[in-house]
């Protein structure tokens, strides 16, 4: 007999107390790997979705909101004859109510720049200019808003066609409704007005080259910020706030699970109070009883860790399929995620076997023959 | 010369194993008087039974002797060491001392050929011996059928012959039992008895044993009789059942 068998059957006296602590941790570990796998979602699949386009800087005014914040259409004209400007795309993006869909993405493009060159036509076609009142809905937006070619769909009291259906290469891409630049600035009265520009830097310029350029972008434009794509999601404060609930959340369902195995450890420890004792009469050291007791937290850690990485898991795929979320982002459910839910299931363990465990170690030996 | 009278005078030449002097135990800030200055010697070899009604210190006694309790004054050697200041009591009870206990005491969640194992955890004795070992202790005291039972599916004889087991597992120089028949009924009883006295003369143990039953005691080669935490007799014990 081995001593882990010992401490696996110590959690084995009571099952179903074991099953409900083990519920109560795991719940807090799933919701750890839903929150933090849809908030790294958030970012893997915006930086996915300027990868798609081809978009190297992206140049926002994110910092101080949750949207970004519109700025003059003209500071493209500061930066766009810049050495190692390949390209650029002025760009004006929403999240808004669509018909029944609660929440999508609107992306206006300014027309003919490479911003459309990475969408791949399912059905129909782009429009024709920049002023013809068409859209071209992403797969997965056409797949939520039930449209198809030749139909109309409503932005804000606009009717527009939907001339082609296209798949963008990114979840992102494929959750957006996709029109021409003056249509969605008149559509929202802002005409001459962007809140991004996407930048494609020439082809040989290094992480160094792209630094010093943003540097040059933010002393041209500087009501906005230039950031690496990617890195203006990461760094704005929507992400912020989203990460932070995220982590605010998962704390306090971690907070939850861990007095859970703390009160199932002290329990443990009162109803094996003349166990331990007789452990200890039999010559265990309390350093093995005090291990004993730490091992048996951890291992309830370690398995609410695995079922909640199971639920959590389960829970991030019937998430991300409901409509508020749908084509938003997909959630990065990493390996690193879930190894990083697991060690924190095990550390909320030992952390709360620690009392129980120093309570054990108290324990005399003499009570073993108090009948 | 009886059996009784040749073991004592062999004891008396033998190696002291526990001596104590003025050993005295209080609880409660000195309001409970457990032992109020008890002096012996117990031999290597001996059989000795302590006896006396509830309350009159056998038990505290018992806890000095494993090293459960420390004393509150007094002085107690284990083979010249003073276990008062003995810096891993564990270490003496896990390779000197043999517990058997009158509850048994047997761990529910673990077979009789488990619970054997229980003491090994603390012994040199390497892991892939230990079950072997376990069974080998378990056909000693005759359950080689019932190995891997729990004890809730054994009797009361049983579970106590499980916990002769495992009082056996490090091969103890000492066994410690505190009315090891207590909870057993007579048949069971004279079963255990004859184990434990078979076990001593076998392995040339040095065996302590409580209890509050003369008949019992009769078997040991030497009883000491307490009352109200002092020895009041010290010797062979007697040839008939009396009252103490």
């Amino acid at each position: 007999m081995t001593f882990s068998a010992v401490v696996a059957r110590g959690l084995m006296r009571r099952p179903v107390r074991t099953g409900l602590t083990l519920v109560g941790i795991s719940i807090g570990i799933a919701a750890v790997v839903a929150l933090v796998g849809m908030s790294r979602g958030f970012v893997s699949s915006w930086t996915a979705g300027m990868k798609s386009r081809g978009t190297d800087i992206v140049i926002h005014n994110m910092r101080g909101s949750v949207t970004p914040k519109p700025f003059p259409a003209e500071a493209r004209d500061r930066i766009a004859h810049l050495p190692g400007v390949a390209a650029t795309c002025d760009i004006l993006v929403e999240l808004m109510s669509i018909e029944d869909s609660e929440m999508m993405i609107v992306s206006a493009r300014e027309w003919g720049t490479y911003c459309w060159e990475n969408l791949k036509l399912l059905a129909g076609r782009l429009p024709r200019d920049a002023s013809e009142r068409a859209v071209v809905l992403g797969k997965t937006a056409a797949e939520t808003l039930r449209k198809q070619v030749g139909d109309t769909v409503q932005i804000e009291t606009e009717e527009l066609s939907v001339v082609g259906i296209a798949d963008g290469g990114a979840v992102v891409e494929n959750g957006s409704v996709i029109l021409a630049l003056p249509l969605l600035q008149e559509i929202m009265g802002s005409p001459d007005r962007i809140n991004a520009i996407d930048v494609r830097v020439t082809s040989n310029m290094d992480e160094a080259g792209m630094n010093r350029l943003c540097a040059e972008f933010n002393r041209l434009i500087p009501e906005a910020r230039a950031e690496a794509a990617g890195e203006h999601i990461r760094h704005s404060q929507g992400f912020r706030i989203i990460n932070a609930m995220s982590w605010g959340t998962s704390s306090l369902a971690i907070l939850v699970g861990v007095l859970g195995v703390m009160n199932t450890m002290l329990m443990t420890v009162f109803e094996r109070k003349q166990e331990i004792c007789i452990l200890l009469a039999l010559g265990w050291r309390r350093g093995r009883i005090v291990r004993m007791i730490l091992w048996e937290s951890a291992l309830l850690g370690l398995l609410g860790g695995i079922v909640g990485v199971g639920l959590g898991t389960i829970g991030v795929h019937l998430l991300k399929n409901t409509a508020a979320i749908r084509g938003l982002l997909e959630p990065e459910l990493s390996v690193k995620l879930m190894l990083m839910a697991v060690a924190i299931a095990i550390v909320v363990g030992v952390i709360s076997g620690l009392y129980p465990a120093w309570r054990s170690s108290r324990l005399t030996p003499s009570a073993a023959l108090q009948n | 010369m009886n059996e009784a009278t040749s073991d004592r005078l062999t004891a008396a030449t033998a190696v002291r194993v526990f001596e104590a002097v003025d050993l005295r135990k209080e609880y409660d800030d000195g309001q409970v008087h457990a032992l109020r200055g008890v002096d012996f010697c117990i031999s290597e070899g001996e059989f000795v039974a302590v006896v006396g009604p509830s309350g009159c210190g056998k038990t505290t006694l018992l806890q000095m002797l494993g090293a459960l309790d420390r004393p509150s004054a007094g002085s107690l050697c284990y083979r010249g060491k003073s276990l008062e200041t003995m810096r891993d009591p564990a270490a003496y009870r896990s390779r000197e001392i043999g517990f058997i206990f009158q509850a048994f005491h047997l761990l529910p969640t673990f077979t009789a050929v488990e619970n054997v194992q229980i003491p090994m955890f603390e012994s040199h004795r390497p892991r892939r011996n230990r079950k072997t070992h376990a069974r080998e202790l378990l056909q000693a005291v005759g359950l080689e059928k019932r190995m891997n039972h729990f004890p809730a599916k054994m009797s009361g004889g049983e579970r106590q012959r499980v916990a002769i087991a495992r009082s056996l597992a490090n091969d103890p120089s000492v066994l410690l039992a505190d009315e090891p028949t207590g909870n057993l009924d007579s048949e069971s009883a004279h079963y255990i008895l004859d184990l434990l006295t078979t076990l001593h003369a076998e392995r040339k143990m040095t065996f302590v044993l409580v209890t509050h039953d003369l008949s019992i005691a009769r078997r040991a080669s030497r009883v000491i009789q307490m009352k109200d935490g002092r020895i009041v007799f010290d010797g062979d014990p007697p040839s008939e059942v009396s009252t103490p």
